[in-house]
């Protein structure tokens, strides 16, 4: 006789899980274990983590983002939070941390209302409410008149960005930020909501130390320039996306050759023919020539006969962005290029920096739209960690051109969250009141975790918090050097509003979700034999 | 056994044995598939093979992914998927149904009624109950100006099922207002004609329908423009890329000068197909600030695709089959095939065309165009799995839309038909019955209730009481359906809830007719190689 229920009627290998305590708890306990990994990382004073991905690169990093990207999770609700904290990197590229961690204290919460009794649906309703309302006094709490702000001014910039830049490299946010802050500004188009990530570009070069890291205004490829011609000054670009060589008939060419005298006279008509081209370009006034693909030896010999400068960029994104420099269009096929599709640059030279040859290409005046910070530090790990950093500032200036809102930070925004919280919930009836109280508790994980992570005593400034909210001072909040509460506008530590918001909306989006699951059906693990045999046995709960 | 005999590796189950295990696959099935039924039913997980999760509440989606393997159970499975096929909606219902038929007929089998004799009643009920529906259901005349307001209430009875009621709600008005949009008077409705368009960006709430188009995909030129106001459609099914001939060329030469030329020649042909196109927009433009777009179904290649930029012109290739349909219908003009016979009459228009990055993706929007005849909702969320559920949802809301206007008549919904039928069938019918098959009626009769009852059990309300009250005010004469938040019977067209004729007719027909089949095996055999043994 078959056994009864559903396991019977699934594919080998299936597994069915259902129920409040195989499902839905396990399901938090799996995000309580991702949680508590990212919550150590929180804030300034933050636990970097070491990750060895698959593929043995190693990761030194605090950002929540590449942690748990690289943990490659396995467990499907573990995995919900990591998808809301990837949706949080990209819509934002900040706050993942807040993300994961606030989800999962949501869930912790929920877990002991659900020991009290509560069906996960009234907490899913409580919790609802609770983000609904918490949006509405966030927009209370931000500062008056950071409405409008001057994209263009570096100290305002600057005073937004640097509790972002702070939580990655503590201590060393001056100087970054006012690097970013540099570039950002450089770039930023007239209207400023069209500022685009991708046109502030970091070089990562080994060698020297933080304090030798600059802005480029233009590019820096981190390659030689093809010819002997390594520097030029005040110069025309023409760019050439199909490569600078001779042409080519898309169907299959013979050349046709009778006698030795032909086949002399074939090779002459070759070089004749790109000695022309070659000469149509320096004569329209372009001393550098980037090419897209291939340069063919004849075509570099006769551009270093016209003492033509010849770069080699083969990615095509990278050529689009060389192009927006020089403010040059690019021609597919050699030829001469018009006047109008010229780029210039002010000077393009290959230097050694650090034992890498890069070549940088500078474009000082207006019309240039990228620009380039040149990271310097020891090892490759603390110049991705620097990287991540600069790319959370950057993203902050992006978040910041589109709404320039600020919120007290250091904590301040989430004790006074947490209070207004607690007083709507008593003044709720019915079963979410407990709910969205917890929801209120939640909030204190951030004090908490900020001043663990700094060696001070939680407790303490958790109630020395309350206490001065509590007499309407709404911007108190924690200053971890001295381990005291101070006003934040002394500290000058401001979150943006839209960070924040969305990083607690998909935290709540996504421990919602987990709560509504009350069945998990899992197929079969696709794929070979698992390279770690341990992992496979613990199937449940893969969060290492 | 005789089959024993034949195959010394058969498996047999006979006689009651089968029928257990017809009935207990049934139960087994509506057990998983139970916690799904309504708006207060629970999420289910689904993760598959790599790690990818779904979440779902369809009972579509979730008897598609669970790769069944019970062949009681897939038969079942089957019937569901074929409701969803016919009408795209009460895969749940019907599953649950068929359980509960099984689930009544083994009381009856156990008391030792015969199979053939239920089988019977069954077929009597099952007619009794259509002709019944077709007496309770309620016309809509659907005319030139359909009635929206019902069409709403179908539309979010269905969605409150699958989503959220916040935005289940919100996608009502889409989905109503999407298939008005490309229904045609004296024509059948074609739902390809909505574009279903998703993107990783927001929130599910975020979720909006656009009166135009937008295609997956951008121009592939970094000099075309990515904003253009007041713009010609050019909708073409014509390659711009040079195609090598068919039979095996090449060229000979001798200098260079030859080469050359003949690279040129290679192009011409193709140059001139994208020159006849820059004269209309030339022509078309000429004198206005009018902006020119070129959508295309084949290739545009590098060189071509320069040309165009340097006109101006917005080129984006390689679109959609379907979306080239969709074009035409969205903003006027004719498809072209080729580019000889090209006239102004030919071009659609727009409004304003725009291209959105996100992050590696591009998404081209056609928007404010004139008199619709299709358009595109635009699913936003946060992540995969959020996006696949509104999809689904999205589908099933449209199909429930449609059936609507193809019935031109809905059903009170909220468990108030299931009540009525079961009234109906065990007061009036039961009593024309002759014999036996009296307890196959009332069995088809009980099973009914199996709706308002699960729809009570997920709400957390005693299924009892739930009952008692609603049988009680239809004996009354009063028709009532079940409210999900306090357990009172409410009246279903004033609560706007009503679902859809075509869905229960096919419910009511597949139903019983599976649940024959099942009842009238009395042996299974399982022979022939690779047989699976039941995991015990």
């Amino acid at each position: 006789m078959q056994p009864y229920g559903i396991q019977s009627m699934l594919k080998e290998g299936y597994r069915h899980l259902s129920g409040l305590d195989e499902a839905v708890i396990k399901n938090i306990e799996a995000c309580k274990e991702l949680s508590t990994i990212t919550r150590t990382s929180l804030g300034p004073n933050g636990m970097n983590k070491m990750v060895i991905n698959h593929l043995d690169k190693l990761f030194v990093t605090n950002d929540a983002a590449t942690i748990v990207n690289e943990l490659e999770i396995q467990h499907p609700a573990a995995k919900i939070l990591v998808l809301a904290a990837k949706a949080q990197q990209e819509e934002i590229g900040d706050g993942a941390n807040l993300t994961i961690s606030f989800a999962g204290e949501l869930l912790q919460n929920a877990e002991e209302l659900i020991r009290m009794g509560l069906h996960p649906s009234e907490i899913i309703s409580g919790y609802n409410k609770a983000i609904v309302k918490v949006v509405e006094i966030l927009e209370q709490l931000v500062e008056s008149g950071s409405e409008t702000m001057d994209v263009r001014s570096k100290d305002e910039v600057v005073s937004r960005m640097r509790a972002a830049v702070a939580s990655k490299q503590f201590g060393q946010e001056e100087i970054l930020c006012s690097l970013v802050a540099d570039a950002c500004i450089q770039v930023c188009p007239k209207n400023p909501t069209n500022f685009n990530v991708d046109n502030v570009r970091v070089a990562k070069l080994l060698g020297g130390g933080l304090h030798n890291s600059c802005i480029v205004r233009g590019m820096v490829l981190k390659s030689d320039a093809v010819g002997s011609i390594k520097r030029m000054e005040k110069a025309k670009v023409a760019v050439f996306a199909g490569g600078v060589d001779t042409t080519a008939t898309e169907t299959k060419g013979t050349v046709l050759i009778h006698s030795a005298e032909q086949l002399e006279n074939y090779a002459k008509t070759e070089e004749a023919k790109v000695e022309e081209l070659i000469k149509a370009v320096a004569e329209s006034g372009a001393k550098v020539i980037v090419s897209g693909g291939s340069v063919g030896e004849m075509a570099l010999h006769f551009c270093e006969r016209y003492k033509i400068m010849v770069l080699k960029i083969s990615s095509k994104f990278e050529l689009r962005r060389f192009c927006r420099t020089a403010g040059a269009v690019a021609h597919l096929k050699l030829s001469r290029p018009s006047p109008d599709d010229l780029g210039y640059v002010d000077s393009i030279s290959v230097e050694e920096i650090g034992g890498v040859t890069v070549t940088i290409a500078r474009n000082e005046q207006g019309g240039n739209s990228i620009s380039t910070v040149v990271l310097r530090g020891s090892t490759d790990s603390i110049l991705d960690d620097l990287e991540r950093a600069v790319d959370d500032g950057v993203n902050t200036y992006k978040a910041m051109c589109r709404d320039s809102r600020i919120v007290p930070g250091a904590a301040a925004t989430e004790i006074e969250l947490a209070q207004r919280l607690k007083e709507y919930a008593n003044a709720e009836t019915g079963l979410d009141k407990y709910a969205i109280t917890k929801y209120a508790e939640s909030f204190e994980f951030v004090p908490k975790t900020l001043a663990d992570n700094a060696g001070l005593n939680a407790m303490e400034i958790i109630a020395s918090l309350y206490t001065g909210h509590g007499s309407g001072n709404t911007k108190l909040g924690i200053d971890l050097e001295e381990g005291a509460c101070k006003d934040v506008s002394d500290t000058k530590v401001w979150d943006l509003f839209a960070t924040k918001l969305f990083a607690l909306k998909y935290a709540s989006d996504a421990a919602c979700t987990v709560l509504r699951v009350d069945q998990i059906i899992m197929a079969k693990q696709a794929g070979g034999p698992r390279r770690d045999a341990a992992q496979a046995a613990g199937a449940g709960a893969e969060e290492d | 056994m005789s089959v024993r005999v034949l195959n010394p590796n058969a498996e047999v189950l006979n006689k009651t044995a089968a029928l257990h295990m017809t009935i207990n696959a049934a139960k087994g099935l509506q057990d998983v598939l139970k916690s799904n039924l309504g708006p207060k039913g629970t999420i289910k997980m689904l993760v598959g093979g790599s790690g990818d999760i779904k979440l779902t509440k369809d009972g579509n989606t979730l008897l598609k992914e669970m790769q069944i393997q019970n062949p009681t159970a897939i038969m079942i499975a089957r019937t569901a998927v074929a409701q969803d096929d016919i009408s795209g909606d009460g895969t749940t219902s019907t599953v649950i149904f068929i359980g509960e038929l099984m689930k009544q007929s083994e009381r009856c089998i156990d008391e030792g009624m015969h199979p053939r004799v239920l089988v019977d009643g069954f077929e009597i009920a099952k007619r009794a109950t259509l002709q019944f529906l077709d007496n309770f259901k309620t016309p809509v005349v659907m005319g030139d100006e359909p009635d929206k307001e019902i069409l709403k209430m179908v539309a979010r009875t269905t969605l409150r099922t699958k989503l959220y009621e916040g935005l289940a709600d919100q996608l009502t008005d889409i989905v109503v207002n999407s298939v008005l949009c490309i229904r045609k008077p004296e024509e059948g409705i074609d739902l390809f004609m909505v574009e279903i368009m998703h993107m990783r960006h927001k929130f599910d709430v975020d979720t909006r329908l656009v009166e135009g188009l937008v295609l997956d995909h951008g121009s592939r030129h970094p000099d075309m423009k990515r904003r253009a106001e007041n713009c010609h459609i050019l909708t073409c099914n014509v390659s711009l890329e040079y195609e090598k001939s068919e039979i095996n060329a090449g060229f000979f030469y001798s200098n260079a000068e030859q080469r050359e030329a003949m690279v040129t020649a290679e192009r011409r042909s193709v140059d001139e197909r994208v020159q006849k196109i820059i004269d209309l927009k030339k022509k078309v433009c000429a004198g206005n600030d009018n902006n020119f777009v070129i959508i295309n179904q084949k290739g545009i290649d590098p060189p071509s695709l320069d040309l165009l930029a340097r006109e101006g012109i917005i080129a984006l290739r390689r679109a959609k089959r379907r979306n080239m349909e969709r074009l035409v219908l969205a903003c006027g003009g004719e498809a072209v095939n080729s580019v000889d016979d090209l006239t102004p009459e030919s071009l659609g228009w727009a409004g304003l065309v725009y291209e959105h990055v996100l992050g590696e993706e591009k998404y081209t929007f056609v928007e404010q165009v004139k008199n619709p005849n299709s358009c595109t909702i635009l699913i936003k969320g946060p992540n995969d799995h959020t996006i696949a559920q509104i999809k689904d949802a999205v589908r099933d809301g449209l199909r429930s839309v449609k059936n609507t206007i193809e019935d031109e008549c809905v059903v009170l919904g909220a468990g108030a038909f299931e009540v009525a039928a079961r009234q109906h069938l065990l007061n009036e019918v039961k009593k024309t019955v002759q014999g036996r098959a009296q307890l196959g009626v009332e069995a088809f009769a009980n099973a009914l209730l199996v709706v308002p009852k699960t729809l009570a059990e997920n709400a957390g309300l005693d299924t009892q009481d739930v009952i008692i009250s609603l049988t009680s005010e239809h004996d009354n004469g009063n028709v009532v359906g079940l409210n999900l938040q306090d357990g009172e019977p409410i009246d279903p067209q004033l609560a706007g809830i009503f679902d859809n004729y075509s869905v229960k007719r096919q419910l009511i027909n597949s139903g019983p007719v599976i649940a024959s089949q099942l009842l009238l095996v009395d042996e299974v055999i399982r022979a022939g190689r690779n047989m699976r043994k039941p995991t015990a």
